[in-house]
């Protein structure tokens, strides 16, 4: 026995930080895989400069703080959630200068994990953002299709469909669809399986999908900020999203707004981070809806091509307030008399 | 009617650790040759020792006399002759005398037939008497002379008994035992418990729904004593044994706060635990003072865990002979639950009156205890609180040496029943650090 007693509990439930942190990057991993698959060789060199240039910075930040947390995963995490935010035609400076802000400045700087009021990765892409407009909105080839601009950088018209979207949605057409009456727009398919332009990571629905799921189920991750964000940003884009157009009410398109952007990854992989939100599920509640509102304002009406990680910043600012809004009510009451 | 109800929000299940068969029936442990009997083996003031090193003892003599309004008589739990008076361990690893008792002679009691003593007839001021002569102390939370929880203060009125069978630690098997092995007798503890507070009717009896089971043998000891008890069923959720979180089990929240940590709530509920109305049954009916217990003696390290009824004094080291000796060697011996528990100094410490549980640990699960790593926000400590307490923001107060702060949060609330630190992903001591700083010490150190 050493001199230092150990304490009551002497079991300890689930996983630790650090296995959370790690889970978290499996479950990023084949979104991030699929973004290769599209793009080539050029996201796997913009993936791999993120992650190192986030273990770099972790390295150094904590090094200072006589510290070495490069085990723990969060660096890992956090280098590759950047590398998937960014499209693979930037140049090597923005992911490294993106993942660098991130762990040095946003995280290291306010003393390390635990510390950091704002999602790095977050803060690190719309640093290199408003640093690097230019990149983030110039046209990308994938593996099926010619350079073409992101979604949402251009009219809904000029969305050009795959030759696998064609092929897919013929055959959907001719066979289990037609007997019910519904027949996809050209690009569906691309938009669901993550066939155009943007992000790295941001691509593929179902595997991001999947990935939330098993992050939901090791309970890494809770359900109801994401679950909260993505519906009010989806009722408002329904309900109000076909406004700008002159189309009236509950004129929007949803599906296509949850789809074409970085929504999904910013949702299920960046705005759970335990850091940056709430305690308790009231609080990731309100997250969420303040999220979803302020991610369809800047989409509509903002001027920067991307609402949702803006909008986790802005949200993550509120964050100490949603906080004291959403303590737990004592089981004894606030007030109790001294037992004298 | 039995319905399962538990308390509004937290607590936690664990996994069972080590369990013991429950058709594994009570042992008697060796009889120590020789007993470390601490005098101060309940909450309150020491017991004034009567013996001096030489003096002859027989079993179940007064070694310590109660002394103060808080105390209780401490009796030898074996024959024999006084070694030494050293300092030892009490109930909570404070220093305390004790009086070391070298077993020799014969034992007065012990394998001969006793007398029943009819108590119907008495008063109950004789009854309380006999309880307070016998040193009951009661062995759930509270851990007071029993006498004093069942003395109804002149004005007051005792609202209501309920007695408190239920068990949820992982690691605790002995309630569970005592229940299954001695229904009747602990009705009987019952209906003296209700004389001496002056209940025609309004006991309960609450067990948790793993004992589910032995309802039908309790209600057909109460039915034959013609008693008028009643029987709950409550949830195994740890830390569903607690007093308070007993209450607001049976009934609703705002109960909960009338409960305390004493035995005895403002509102007039009486709790004591089962295990102390079998003790108040043996004080009165066998006129037997209280010597011995039934202890969960468990943990990976040793070969055959089992439930042993064990003679006060009795070092831990003794009891591993009785369960089939060590298949490793421990890295630490915890008095107590998984959950709750407290690390002994050694193998030398004895058990006592409030003794529940000996747990030993692995070297490996000593390891794991350690590292903790920076907190994450991920708000499983405030899910797992009974209280609705914010452990990790209660913590970082104390750390940050704020503990009026941390005192107008709720500190004083916590129970250090160990959720949040069962929970905690970057496994910080917050149930340690809440008990330090409950206690008014720094933070430094863990």
């Amino acid at each position: 026995m050493g001199s230092e007693l150990p304490a009551a509990p002497f079991a300890r439930e689930g996983s630790s930080s650090a296995a959370m942190a790690w889970t978290a990057v499996l479950c990023l991993l084949p979104s991030a895989g699929w973004g290769v698959v599209v793009f080539g060789a050029r996201a796997a060199l913009v993936l791999a400069v993120a992650v190192a240039a986030a273990l770099a910075a972790e390295a150094v930040g904590a090094a200072l703080r006589r510290e070495f947390t490069l085990t723990d995963g969060t660096a890992v995490y956090s280098g590759l959630l950047v590398g998937c935010l960014l499209p693979p035609t930037v140049p090597l400076y923005v992911p490294a200068a993106a993942a660098g802000f991130a762990m040095l400045v946003v995280k290291q700087t306010f003393g390390g994990l635990g510390r950091n009021w704002m999602n790095p990765a977050l803060a690190g892409m719309v640093a290199a953002r408003l640093c690097w407009p230019g990149p983030f909105a110039a046209p990308a080839a994938t593996f099926w299709t010619a350079a073409s601009l992101p979604p949402l950088a251009g009219p809904l018209s000029a969305l050009r469909a795959s030759p696998v979207d064609a092929a897919v949605r013929g055959w959907l057409n001719a066979g289990v669809l037609s007997g019910a009456g519904m027949r996809p727009t050209p690009g569906s398919f691309d938009l669901l399986v993550g066939i155009r332009a943007g992000g790295i990571g941001e691509l593929s629905v179902p595997l991001l999908a999947a990935g939330a799921l098993v992050l939901a189920a090791r309970r890494v991750a809770r359900w109801h900020l994401p679950v909260t964000f993505l519906a009010t940003f989806a009722l408002l884009a329904w309900v109000f999203g076909g406004l700008p157009a002159g189309a009236g009410f509950f004129a929007g398109l949803p599906l296509y707004h949850l789809t074409a952007g970085s929504l999904l990854l910013v949702a299920l992989f960046a705005a759970t981070d335990p850091v940056t939100s709430p305690l308790t599920a009231g609080g990731q509640v309100i997250f969420g809806l303040g999220a979803g509102c302020l991610a369809f304002l800047l989409r509509f009406h903002g001027t920067l091509l991307d609402g949702p990680a803006l909008a986790v910043l802005l949200m993550n600012a509120a964050l100490p307030l949603i906080d004291r809004w959403t303590r737990p009510k004592r089981l004894l009451g606030a007030t109790r008399g001294s037992p004298s | 009617m039995t319905q399962t109800r538990t308390f509004p929000r937290g607590g936690v299940r664990p996994a069972q650790t080590a369990a013991i068969p429950r058709s594994e029936p009570v042992t008697n442990a060796t009889v120590p040759a020789r007993a470390v009997v601490p005098l101060r083996q309940h909450a309150g003031e020491a017991a004034q020792r009567v013996v001096q090193v030489g003096d002859g003892v027989v079993e179940g003599m007064v070694v310590g006399k109660a002394f103060g309004p808080h105390s209780a008589h401490v009796h030898s739990s074996i024959p024999g002759r006084v070694a030494e008076i050293i300092r030892a361990e009490d109930h909570s690893g404070e220093a305390c005398e004790a009086v070391v008792i070298d077993l020799g002679g014969e034992f007065a009691r012990s394998g001969r037939s006793t007398t029943v003593r009819p108590w119907e007839a008495s008063s109950r001021f004789e009854l309380l008497a006999l309880v307070q002569a016998a040193g009951v102390v009661d062995r759930g939370g509270s851990r007071e002379p029993a006498h004093l929880a069942l003395a109804v203060p002149p004005g007051r009125e005792a609202g209501r008994l309920v007695v408190n069978g239920v068990e949820s630690d992982p690691a605790l098997s002995c309630t569970s035992a005592l229940l299954r092995e001695k229904p009747r007798e602990i009705v009987e503890g019952t209906r003296i418990a209700m004389k001496i507070l002056g209940l025609s009717a309004g006991a309960l009896i609450a067990m948790s729904e793993a004992d589910a089971g032995l309802v039908p043998a309790f209600e057909r000891a109460i039915d034959s004593a013609g008693a008028q008890i009643g029987i709950r069923v409550v949830s195994a959720r740890y830390p569903q044994e607690h007093s308070q979180l007993l209450l607001a089990a049976l009934d609703g929240r705002a109960a909960a706060r009338g409960g305390g940590s004493r035995a005895r709530g403002t509102s007039g509920e009486v709790i004591l635990s089962a295990a102390t109305l079998f003790a108040v049954y043996e004080a009165v009916v066998l006129a037997k003072p209280l010597t011995e217990g039934i202890v969960t003696v468990t943990g990976s390290p040793l070969a055959v865990p089992r439930n042993l009824k064990v003679r006060f004094g009795t070092p831990v080291a003794d009891l591993v002979d009785d369960c089939g000796g060590l298949r490793e060697e421990p890295g630490a011996v915890v008095l107590g639950g998984l959950m709750s528990g407290r690390v002994a100094a050694s193998l030398r410490v004895p058990v006592t009156k409030t003794t529940t549980g000996v747990l030993l640990l692995s070297r490996k699960q000593v390891c794991a205890a350690a590292g903790a790593r920076p907190c994450i926000g991920c708000g499983r400590c405030l899910e797992a609180c009974p209280w609705g307490l914010e452990p990790a923001r209660l913590y970082k107060l104390l750390d940050r040496g704020m503990a009026d702060e941390a005192r107008v949060e709720g500190l004083e609330d916590c129970s250090v029943c160990g959720c949040c630190a069962f929970v905690c992903p970057s496994r910080i001591a917050l149930a340690q650090g809440l008990d330090l700083g409950r206690r008014g010490r720094p933070l430094d150190g863990i």
